[in-house]
């Protein structure tokens, strides 16, 4: 018995961590969601430029399809956000695979406040060079971007006219799930042009960035599905993030289970091996 | 040839790397790090093609050789293909035009039902593989190993809603592993890595190491 649980079939640990996602997935319940001082904070900053005129928030969509799950609600609760208090947002991307998405989460979010592109919002799009893309943005951001993704010059559209650099801009937030990405955005953006900077990235990678909220470097992260439940929790407008809430922590508790049941049968083997 | 093949190289490296100190640290040589960086902008974007070239290169030889799964060499080249044509054609407006938007298959279509899909199937498949693997060797084998397990209990209880309703305080013991033991943890590994990153640019800047050119550091 205790051989045959050792050597357990993987697809019986397959089975019940695709049983754990479905079925919260088709059975619906309510799971308490309360907001971390991280998340609080990039929530915070966002919500004081609510009263500020002609507020501007830049937002870098570095990630692809492989994290969109994660990040991809987080881009669209920040975008609701800002809509919903009449901030106005640029978006960017250092990554060529990511230009699909930003526009779908600008195309979303924008319908559902009636947001005019180019007025309210504008993404720029993707240009090459990674991290020393953001040292352009700093120098010249119509250098950088001299038109969005739909052939609008910078220079004349409302929304990008008067923004010259990232100093202009009230708060820069950066989504990211891999290269180039927040450590970037910190060491040739936050450092050198010294605006406030916020982040969102994949659960697995938020704990590489907390040195830099202590240094204040960054000034909120959002970690990961659970970071975007709970900014969608703050917003009031539950979606795709907090519905993820449910499979997920029915499938922590099955992956939890299944390591103290691997850990009993190890030690109950050991035991008989000795005896 | 020596001079093209290894003193040139090493000239620009030093050139390079001189450059992008004196520019980033000196503020009146601040206007040279403009025009340096957009140079730096146009070769990563001519690096895209040579990213390009060396991908249907590698794939060619695979399928030309018959190697074990060529097929799958084939499927990128078919993709490559496909995804050009629908580029450059592009809904009609042609490759010279902004991404225009179309309701059949087009490179959006692509993007979307192909790319985003499968991206996303790719990594879900993780979670299948962590159960399996963490059930089969995250053992308390040792004191630092049974250190290791509880905290990376608490922490996956801690940062979802469930573990709120087990027990209230696992969210704030969650927040503070993160915040304390991990945070020094991270920050001595950045320190370390970064001394690391440092020691070894001034090595290519000074021609040290020579290994990108395709010879043994000295």
């Amino acid at each position: 018995m205790i051989e045959r649980l050792l050597n357990i079939d993987r697809r019986i640990i397959y089975l019940a961590v695709f049983l754990a996602v479905c079925i919260p997935l088709l059975i619906g319940f309510e799971l308490p969601i309360k907001a971390t001082p991280n998340v609080r904070a990039v929530y915070d900053t966002v919500e004081g430029l609510a009263g500020k005129s002609d507020a501007v928030v830049l937002i870098s969509f570095d990630y692809g399809p492989s994290s969109q799950p994660e990040l991809q609600p987080m881009a669209l609760a920040i975008l609701r956000h800002c809509f919903s208090r009449n901030i106005r947002v640029v978006g960017v991307t250092l990554i060529t695979e990511a230009v699909g998405l930003a526009m779908q989460a600008f195309d979303t979010a924008a319908e559902e406040y009636g947001r005019v592109n180019g007025t309210d919002y504008a993404f720029l799009g993707f240009k090459a060079g990674g991290a020393i893309l953001i040292l352009n943005m700093g120098q010249d951001l119509h250098a950088a971007f001299s038109e969005d993704i739909r052939g609008v010059a910078t220079t004349e559209m409302p929304l990008t006219r008067n923004l010259r650099s990232l100093k202009d801009f009230d708060y820069v937030v950066d989504l990211a799930a891999g290269y180039p990405g927040v450590d970037e955005w910190i060491a040739y953006g936050q450092e050198r042009y010294r605006f406030p900077l916020g982040a969102g990235c994949t659960a697995v990678m938020a704990p590489d960035f907390f040195p830099f909220l202590q240094s204040r470097q960054l000034n909120g992260l959002i970690g990961g599905l659970a970071g975007a439940a709970e900014y969608e929790t703050l917003v009031g407008k539950r979606a795709l993030a907090v519905s993820g809430m449910r499979p997920q922590s029915v499938a922590h508790m099955v992956i939890i289970g299944f390591i103290l049941l691997g850990n009993v049968v190890y030690f109950l083997h050991r035991g008989a091996s000795r005896s | 040839m020596y001079f093209l093949q290894r003193t040139l190289p090493l000239l620009v490296a030093f050139a390079a790397g001189m450059i992008g100190i004196f520019t980033y640290y000196i503020p009146v040589a601040q206007p040279v790090e403009i025009t340096t960086s957009t140079w730096y902008r146009i070769i990563a974007a001519f690096a895209l093609f040579l990213g390009i070239h060396s991908l249907l290169q590698m794939h060619w030889n695979r399928v030309k050789r018959k190697q074990a799964g060529w097929a799958f060499s084939a499927v990128v080249y078919i993709g490559f293909i496909v995804t050009a044509i629908l580029a450059v054609y592009n809904n009609g407006h042609g490759p010279l035009q902004p991404m225009a938007q179309g309701d059949g298959l087009d490179l959006n279509w692509m993007y979307t039902h192909i790319h985003v899909a499968g991206g996303a199937t790719m990594f879900s498949l993780l979670a299948f593989f962590i159960a399996s693997a963490a059930y089969r060797t995250f053992r308390a084998r040792s004191a630092e190993a049974v250190v290791l397990l509880v905290a990376a209990l608490l922490v996956m209880l801690g940062r979802v809603p469930i573990g709120a309703l087990i027990s209230e305080h696992l969210p704030t013991v969650s927040q503070w592993l993160m915040a304390t033991p991990n945070l020094a943890a991270r920050r001595g590994i950045l320190l370390g890595v970064s001394l690391g990153a440092i020691a070894t640019a001034l090595r290519i800047i000074f021609g040290i190491e020579r290994s990108y050119l395709g010879e043994k550091g000295q």
